[in-house]
Formats: C-alpha cells, sequence, structure tokens
C-alpha cells in the first residue's frame, strides 16, 4: 500500500477544510509519517478517490450514508490534541 | 511581516443580536472595503442554514464564508469581536471571534489564510483576541 490518501472536507473545500489539513500536516510531520493531504467540500468529497475522510461533527452525518471510506468526524478543528488522537489512531489501525 | 487583515477590517465588542447579525457586520466590512458584492453576505448566511453550523470551528470561533463566487471581488479577510457572545447552534458556543473569509477561488487566499490560521490556533489566542478592547490590539495580535 501506498501513502494514505487523506481529505479534509468542509462545505466549500476552501475554508475550515484548509486549516484542518493545516493541522493534520503539522501533526504528520512532528511524527514522521507520511500522507496526501488535500481540501474537498461536501458536495463532491464521495467522488474524490481518498483513503479516508477527515470532517467536522456537523457535516459528517451528511456523507455517513454516501462515503465508501471511513469517516472522521473532529469536534474542534483547532484542538491539536483530539486531531492528533485521532490521526494516530488512524495510522495504528493501518498497521494492524 | 505583510499585514493579514487590515484595521479596516476589524471591529472590536460589537453588539449583535444573533449569529446572524453577526455575519452581517463581519461582512459588511468587507462589503464597505469593496472586496465583496452585498450578495455574498446572503451566501454565508445561507450556507449556516443550508448546511449547520460547522462552521464554528472551535470553542468561541467561527469562520464565516461561502463559496468562492462572481460576488466576492477580491481576496478579503475580516475579523470581529463580539460584546456578548451568540449561540449559532453548535458545540463550541458561544462564539465571540469570527473571521469572516471572501475568495474568488479556491486557492489564491490559502497562504493568507494559512497564517492567519496559524496565529488563530496558537493556544490561548481566541481568548485573547476576544478581551482586546481596541482594534490596534486585535490588528497587533494578528498582523505581528
Amino acid at each position: 500500500m501506498g501513502v494514505p490518501k487523506i481529505q479534509t472536507v468542509c462545505g466549500f473545500g476552501c475554508g475550515s477544510s484548509l486549516m484542518l489539513r493545516m493541522n493534520i500536516e503539522s501533526i504528520l510531520k512532528k511524527h514522521n509519517l507520511k500522507a496526501e493531504v488535500f481540501c474537498g467540500d461536501v458536495g463532491t468529497c464521495c467522488s474524490n478517490q481518498c483513503d479516508v475522510i477527515f470532517i467536522s461533527k456537523q457535516l459528517s452525518e451528511r456523507i455517513s450514508d454516501r462515503a465508501k471510506v471511513p469517516v472522521i468526524s473532529i469536534d474542534d478543528f483547532m484542538n491539536n490534541v483530539e486531531i492528533e488522537g485521532k490521526v494516530l489512531e488512524y495510522f495504528n489501525n493501518l498497521k494492524k | 511581516m505583510k499585514e493579514l487583515i487590515s484595521s479596516a477590517n476589524i471591529k472590536v465588542k460589537v453588539s449583535v443580536k444573533d449569529w446572524k447579525e453577526a455575519i452581517e457586520v463581519s461582512g459588511s466590512l468587507l462589503l464597505r472595503s469593496k472586496k465583496i458584492r452585498r450578495k455574498y453576505i446572503d451566501d454565508m448566511i445561507k450556507a449556516v442554514i443550508d448546511m449547520g453550523p460547522y462552521m464554528v470551528l472551535a470553542p468561541g470561533f467561527a469562520l464565516a464564508h461561502a463559496k468562492p463566487s462572481p460576488d466576492v471581488l477580491e481576496n478579503g479577510l475580516s475579523l470581529i469581536t463580539l460584546e456578548t457572545p451568540v449561540n449559532f447552534g453548535s458545540k463550541n458556543d458561544p462564539v465571540k471571534v469570527i473571521l469572516c473569509m471572501a475568495c474568488t477561488d479556491n486557492t489564491s487566499h490559502i497562504s493568507v489564510l494559512r497564517a492567519v490560521a496559524e496565529k488563530l490556533m496558537t493556544d490561548g489566542m481566541i481568548d485573547r483576541i476576544a478581551s482586546c478592547k481596541s482594534v490596534q490590539g486585535v490588528y497587533s495580535l494578528i498582523n505581528e
């Protein structure tokens, strides 16, 4: 398996998804993990090829039925502890 | 350092009755500085109604924006703090700092938003911004 593709998603793919992408990228760097991170919007995210979706809690309900990949919901986009925990959990599950 | 948000686009301790008025005020700063047309403000309010208050990204903080459109004349950011925090219906309520963003496309604003986001994500920054009594105070926190 190659590098995981992480999609961060918000309403339009240009605001909060970017903040989330920044946070995830800095966590990856800190733990020396490799992934490709890109932004998407809630309307089209399910048809973008990726291995996992990180999304706000509220929006996750809109895609949970449609998504073909694991959907990880985030409560606080600025809480590095929460995001770090969820990113590391995702990577740990990959190893299993 | 390059100015991220101009002092004309910052307003502190604004009194509003609800979240709609808060978005209205933050958007009106961008309207006044000719970054957007009026319709963009309505689009931001509609986005919250349509998609729920997911834009309340962190405790006390909302990023108000709509999708890039012809109603955005130029990329722009404004920031307001509220005299009395308002609820958006989010787990991260009540909101006291609102960053309002307008972008002409999906990519050209990224470097500025990235720089502002880095500032805002510093521990305790939202509270420090919220407690500023002057535009100058907020301006310094964001731009210096």
